[in-house]
């Protein structure tokens, strides 16, 4: 950190205009879009959800709601960490005609119409009125507009990184804690989401000088400490006293640390895995160890009028100061329990600002006021002004006597929430310390320690030690030289009781709401939730914390309960008669802070996977029409699926199967591996045979199918359908598992192989021509499975016949596809053959009725009811699917898979109904128009008593009933000799 | 509007006629409309605070355009109940019934849909497949013609589905449950049961023992273990499901859309927040920490439908747990093997929809002890006799 970036004498380096609501807005480089609408004297930047009522600038640290804009067509935009760029177009949100005039104030009005939870009491009554209720409220909810032309702009980017100790703030704490765990042997990685580092002491010039003064005088820390901490941790240099530059310094160079900044922690997963935010960018980053250092924000006081614009926190006046270089004209009145009001009062009143008052809720502050008048034990009540702080009210605690001040600032500084979310998103322990007021960690998550102001400990030098405590500790359990603290937080962090003098000792509890009023006291701004909407939603019953936060909607906007958790925990545990131990805290969730979908979905938007296979090229060069077949690319139809379907059936044709699932099992146990997952038998499958084969699970379900070749005594050669591919490599994998002890050695081999199917009475003669094999009956006959040379390409070729041809299916390198490919077309020209797609197959194979997996069955089919009952064998020794597969035959049959004619010629839907007596029958799966049968044909699942050859069922075709007949043998060549020739 | 109490706390005490396990929407529902029947010494457990579980997790849909028969029947009956249950629980829990749209961007797709469309419309549900210029009237904001690794296909559309304001009807239950005479006991947890020579006798809690005859197993993430309490088993696996919510937006998307291609589904609230999710998580647990790896799946595919949406943000994330069956249906109604024992459990994804359906069903068994044909099919038995209700095709996304 370089001094200068605290001088706010600086001067502009350069001056940019943008656009605010129509009109320019000047703003110096650099500066932040807020910090230039608050020099311009814009104070309104926002209307509030429910009442409208106009709202200022409140944390300037990207936490609160109040600055919510659309910027350049982005809604929901916080311009208080947004930096001012030329031309950039800012739009207030949730208001009409204009933010400055917002008609719906008139809500702020009508309150007592809206108290809370009011939509569960009114506008259903009658029924009809809800809906008409529903479509004004729907006019008038919601936030920021999205704009429908404005879609992924940008680059959104993905990285992945590893690191031994992640260090999650940038702070004194971490800052400590990076340096003490990379001097410790290890990779850290520190993360801050602010563009530098130095945590609050960026916007707290004050408090950094006296860091750097101490070092100058050579002061050594004199804080106190736990001195049995130090003893135990010899890593522990005493670095404290060093000044906060040279600290920057020696993390950015530490050769071990890698710093990341601009950069928001939105989520620890399962396993320390951290979701990051950088711009458009998201980083995984998986780390051993995880240090949370990320501090507190300032949270505001409960009091009437508490969302006038002009009532600030004081940490929000500090970064507008110096680091956007604004001024605060005309008087401030600072309401204060700690050192901190002191300090913001001091640094206003150097820029010029009159301070009306210190009001100090502490009878007895140790802080010095410098001459500013001081109010001691009393608080603030109330905040005059409609549009903008003209005044403000305040009262000893009791309440009385009150009295008017002038100013046109409210500054409060109250006290801090703990950033401690990823603590509790890592399922870390924590528990409500009243001598810090607020919950801190009695139970460390595995590899997770946390640091500095998020435990407490607030004074500076308590929490550099407390951050070299955890870098240290950290660094030793990654390099396996753990200290003897155990994961017992009492023993391992620096107990923030004893580090320093508590902030808010001599303040009584729950200050930071102040006594009652008549007016608005606004818990949660987000909601426009008040301190009456959450004591009458107790008062309703709704007393449990989460109960509460669900009606009265207390957190649940934008700001994710950062503004207003604390309050709202105090303000339930007090009407409830309850400690804040015992009122418990609602659930932190990621994301931390929100998070915009396009980060989460990188670049893979509209660029999810497709697969095409070697030959795809050719294909498209061939003219056909490409379909989706779930990643895959695959031929539909070429020209015509008549001529595609009459080239297999008359002379040859051939179609590219390279999508199916291929899988290579070797080894002396894959007989018994396939008996197990096969319901049918592989023990006689001979070398060079291949056999039909259907998967089920263990309710007997029909899975998949697929053929199941052996090559060799220990070699099997397995296929599945396109769909299936993944789903069968996993069952396998499962099944496999289970079994380390059985020799099988599986690879999925579907990338490597192309695949191709020559079908057709001439594709013998095709094969002939371009291999050495003897392709006879005799020496290759019908489910012979060998392995051969084809135009000089090693090839396992398979006579098999899905689409009841003499057929070949043909499994050859990938980089030799397109070889082999255009070698059969250009072999088979004299024959005419002709390459085929998916459609022509379909009717191919449901002439010899072949039924699909996952088209003609569904989750409820077995290979019984399938109309497969000869694959089942039930003698075997146990396999997968067996005993259900047992009941399901003892039982009989319920449902049948058939084939049917239909009596008319037009082709239903696929899914048309099967009805019985005007009930549900069954469906049709399969359909199409067959010209060997010369009409309609398909399959259906019908009742077992209708599904007799020969048997009329009525099928459902636009309203109107069509007659059908079942049929067993399949509709081509049912004696199956052409397969065989 | 003066405020009135939504329910009262009581002493636990030693003997009810029916006890219920869990403060849930099938816990609560039941309760209330058994005191609906006159059954009004009953009462609610809750371990942790009504709508703790499934019924605070949700995504608060609310359709009928089921696959099976069965399913249908006993959806359509929940819908109806929804539908009326503002007035008769005299609380607005904001069913806006704007319409379900479940995408079909392949072939399969579309057939699987017309199956439904098909199935629906012979039951008396109102169900239709849309194609692409109408599904881009209904839904303006959809990435319909524009680029699309799997462009839509077709739609079934499905007028009368829409979402709940699932809190409200937990409390509007609840506070039913109460005014009818019945008690609701939360933070009190069921650490066993009694049986005698196969009947039920007692519950016993972290508060104290409970005399009585007839137990509700209506437990979610947690059925096996309360079943395993009379020495059940049930096939249920538990398996979280996942989903987000972004912060409000000025409300521009009335339909729910699903897509199962895609797996993703989203909806908008009537404050402005989109909710979306995705399918059950594929592995067993019961955790319920969220994972990165659903955000970004299901903000990856919710772009892929509305691409505008690239710098919406995510406001929060959260799972629950869900009962799976082997066949994507609950199991409804008591067992030969323990008289006194009921179930309404396994209720997967799709358990909040079926709420009002499960409850006015079960009361009706337990108040008549005779079991109501629309529970018939949902019987623990019909694993033992293969009599399976198929609707995974329909509840995997859609939920």
């Amino acid at each position: 950190m370089s001094p200068q970036q605290f001088d706010p004498t600086k001067p502009p380096l350069a001056t940019i205009e943008f656009e605010f609501d129509g009109h320019r807005v000047r703003a110096e480089s650099g500066q932040s879009v807020a910090g230039a609408l608050h020099a311009a004297g814009e104070h309104i930047v926002s209307r509030s959800f429910k009442y409208h009522r106009p709202r200022g600038l409140l944390c300037m640290s990207g936490r609160c709601p109040n600055c919510i804009c659309t910027v350049d067509g982005t809604p929901n935009v916080r311009i208080c960490t947004q930096a001012a760029k030329p031309g950039m177009v800012v739009k207030s949100q949730n208001a009409w005609p204009s933010v400055k005039f917002d008609l719906l104030r008139i809500f702020d009005k009508l309150h007592r119409f809206m108290p809370v939870g009011f939509y569960y009491k009114s506008m259903y009554k009658p029924r009809w009125m809800w809906p008409v209720w529903e479509k004004f409220i729907r006019r008038i909810a919601g936030l920021g507009t999205i704009n429908r032309e404005h879609g992924a702009e940008g680059v959104y980017d993905k990285q992945n990184l590893f690191t031994d100790v992640a260090v999650i703030g940038g702070g004194l704490a971490g800052l400590n804690a990076a340096l003490a765990a990379a001097e410790g042997g290890v990779t850290v990685t520190l993360i801050d989401e602010q563009p530098e580092l130095g945590g609050h002491l960026r916007h707290d010039p004050e408090l950094a000088a006296e860091l750097t003064r101490s070092v100058s005088e050579g002061e050594r820390s004199t804080t106190p400490t736990n001195p049995s901490q130090l003893e135990r941790s010899p890593s522990l240099t005493l670095r404290v006293s060093e000044s906060v530059g040279d600290l920057i310094r020696r993390v950015t160079e530490h050769p071990a640390i890698t710093v990341i900044t601009s950069a928001g922690v939105f989520g620890c997963y399962e396993g320390n895995y951290l979701g990051i935010q950088q711009g458009q960018r998201m980083i995984r980053l998986r780390a051993a160890q995880v240090i949370v250092a990320t501090g507190c924000w300032e949270r505001p006081l409960v009091f009437e009028n508490n969302d006038l614009p002009g009532v600030m926190l004081a940490s929000g006046v500090q970064r507008l100061l110096h680091l956007d270089h604004c001024q605060f004209p005309g008087e401030a009145v600072v309401v204060t329990d700690n050192a901190q009001g002191y300090r913001v009062a001091k640094q206003l009143k150097a820029a010029g600002t009159r301070i009306t008052a210190i009001v100090d809720v502490r009878d007895n502050p140790p802080d010095s006021a410098d001459g500013i008048p001081t109010f001691r034990g009393h608080t603030i009540i109330s905040a005059n002004g409609s549009r903008h702080v003209s005044g403000a009210v305040i009262a000893p605690l009791a309440g009385h006597p009150r009295q008017s001040l002038s100013c046109r600032w409210i500054v409060q500084a109250v006290g801090f929430t703990p950033a401690n979310s990823l603590l509790y998103q890592n399922g870390c322990k924590l528990r409500y310390d009243e001598s810090v007021d607020q919950a801190v960690v009695t139970q460390y998550a595995p590899a997770m320690y946390s640091a500095g102001a998020v435990n407490g400990v607030r004074d500076p030098h308590a929490a550099a030690l407390d951050g070299q405590r955890a870098g240290a500790t950290a660094a030793s359990e990654v390099s396996g030289t753990a200290l003897a603290a155990g994961r017992d937080a009492s023993q391992s962090h620096i107990s923030p009781a004893a580090s320093a003098v508590p902030l808010s000792q001599s303040a009584p509890s729950c200050h930071y709401v102040s006594p009652s009023g008549a007016k608005k006291k606004f818990v949660c701004l987000c909601e426009d939730v008040t301190e009456k909407d959450i004591c009458d939603a107790i008062d309703e019953g709704y007393s449990n914390i989460e109960t509460l936060k669900r009606y009265s909607t207390v957190s649940m906007g934008p700001c994710q309960g950062k503004m207003c958790q604390s309050a709202s925990i105090a303000i339930c545990a007090r009407h409830n008669g309850q400690s804040i131990v015992e009122t418990g805290v609602t659930t932190a969730r990621p994301p931390e802070q929100p998070l915009p979908m396009g980060v989460l979905a990188g670049r893979t938007v509209h660029f999810s996977l497709v697969r095409r296979t070697p030959m795809h090229a050719w294909h498209e060069k061939a003219g056909a029409k490409m379909g989706d077949a779930g990643n895959w690319k695959r031929p539909q139809v070429y020209s015509s699926v008549t001529q595609e379907y009459e080239a297999v059936r008359q002379r040859a044709g051939v179609i590219d199967v390279t999508t199916h699932g291929k899988i290579e099992l070797r080894g002396a146990d894959v007989v018994k591996f396939l008996e197990f997952i096969y319901p049918n038998r592989f023990a006689n499958l001979k070398v060079g045979r291949v056999r039909y084969g259907v998967i089920c699970d263990d309710a007997g379900i029909l899975l998949d199918d697929g053929t199941i070749a052996r090559l060799r005594e220990d070699r099997f050669f397995l296929t599945t359908t396109t769909g299936n591919a993944d789903a069968i490599d996993s069952w396998f994998r499962w099944w496999l598992a289970g079994r380390p002890d059985w020799d099988v050695r599986m690879t999925n081999v579907s990338g490597s192989y192309a695949a191709m199917n020559l079908a057709g009475p001439r594709s013998r003669e095709v094969l002939k021509k371009l291999t050495d094999a003897d392709l006879s009956s005799d020496a290759m006959p019908y489910l012979a499975a060998s392995e051969c040379t084809i135009v000089g390409v090693s090839a396992i070729v398979l006579r098999i016949g899905f689409v009841g041809e003499l057929g070949y299916e043909i499994h050859v390198p990938s980089q030799f596809g397109l070889h082999v490919w255009e070698s059969i077309l250009e072999a088979g020209r004299e024959f005419s053959i002709a390459p085929f797609g998916l459609e022509a197959q379909r009717v191919l194979r449901l002439e010899k009725k072949h039924l699909l997996p996952g088209i003609d069955t569904d989750a409820l089919s077995n290979p019984l009811e399938a109309d497969m009952p000869w694959i089942v064998k039930l003698d075997k020794e146990d396999f997968i699917g067996k005993e259900s597969l047992a009941r399901a035959q003892a039982r009989g049959d319920r449902n049948k898979l058939v084939g049917f004619r239909l009596s008319e010629s037009v082709i239903p839907d696929l899914a048309s109904l099967v009805l019985c007596d005007g009930k549900l029958g069954g469906r049709i799966t399969s359909c199409g128009y067959s010209p060997a049968a010369g009409g309609t044909v398909g399959l259906a699942w019908v009742p077992a008593n209708l599904s007799r050859n020969g048997q009329t069922i009525q099928i459902q075709v636009n309203g109107r009933l069509i007659p059908a007949v079942v049929q067993d043998e399949p509709f081509y060549d049912p004696a199956g000799m052409k397969l065989k020739s | 509007m003066a405020s009135q109490r939504m329910w009262q706390e009581h002493e636990l005490k030693d003997q009810y006629d029916v006890v219920i396990i869990g403060g849930g929407v099938h816990g609560l529902a039941t309760a209330y409309y058994l005191t609906q029947l006159g059954v009004r010494n009953i009462a609610v457990l809750e371990a942790k605070y009504i709508g703790f579980g499934g019924s605070g997790r949700n995504t608060a849909i609310v359709r009928s355009n089921y696959r099976t028969p069965e399913g249908i029947a006993f959806y359509d009956l929940s819908v109806k109940l929804y539908e009326q249950l503002a007035a008769d629980l005299d609380f607005n829990v904001m069913f806006s019934q704007h319409g379900h749209l479940t995408l079909a961007h392949n072939e399969k797709g579309v057939t699987g849909l017309t199956e439904r469309a098909n199935t629906n419309q012979l039951m008396g549900v109102n169900s239709r497949i849309i194609f692409p210029e109408e599904i881009q009237q209904i839904v303006p904001d959809l990435n319909v013609f524009g680029h699309s690794r799997f462009p839509i296909q077709a739609a079934l559309y499905h007028p009368p589905g829409g979402i709940i304001r699932h809190d409200a009807v937990v409390w509007a239950f609840a506070r039913g449950v109460d005014r009818g005479g019945g008690h609701v006991h939360q933070k009190t947890e069921v650490t066993g049961i009694e049986v005698q020579n196969g009947q039920v006798e007692a519950v016993v809690t972290n508060r104290g023992r409970i005399k009585t005859k007839t137990v509700l197993n209506a437990t979610a993430g947690y059925a096996g273990i309360i079943s395993r309490m009379v020495g059940l088993e049930i096939p249920i696996e538990t398996h979280p499901l996942q989903a987000a919510v972004t912060e409000p937006l000025k409300p521009f998307l009335n339909s729910v859309i699903v897509s199962s291609t895609l797996h993703v589904y989203v909806s908008q609230t009537d404050r402005g927040e989109l909710v979306l999710g995705a399918e059950v998580d594929d592995h067993s647990s019961y955790s319920l920490r969220g994972t990165l790896s659903f955000l970004e799946g299901a903000a990856t595919h919710l772009l892929e439908l509305f691409p505008h949406l690239a710098s919406v943000k995510i406001l929060r994330q959260w799972a629950g747990l869900c009962d799976m069956t082997p066949d994507y249906s609950p199991i409804m109604g008591g067992t030969p093997d323990v008289k006194g024992f009921l179930m309404t459990v396994g209720w997967g994804t799709y358990g909040f929809k079926a709420g009002p359906a499960s409850g006015y069903l079960m009361a009706e068994l337990i108040a008549s002890g005779k079991t109501p044909p629309k529970l018939e099919p949902f019987a623990l038995t019909r694993f033992y006799e293969d009599r399976l209700v198929g609707e995974k095709a329909a509840a995997s996304v859609s939920h």
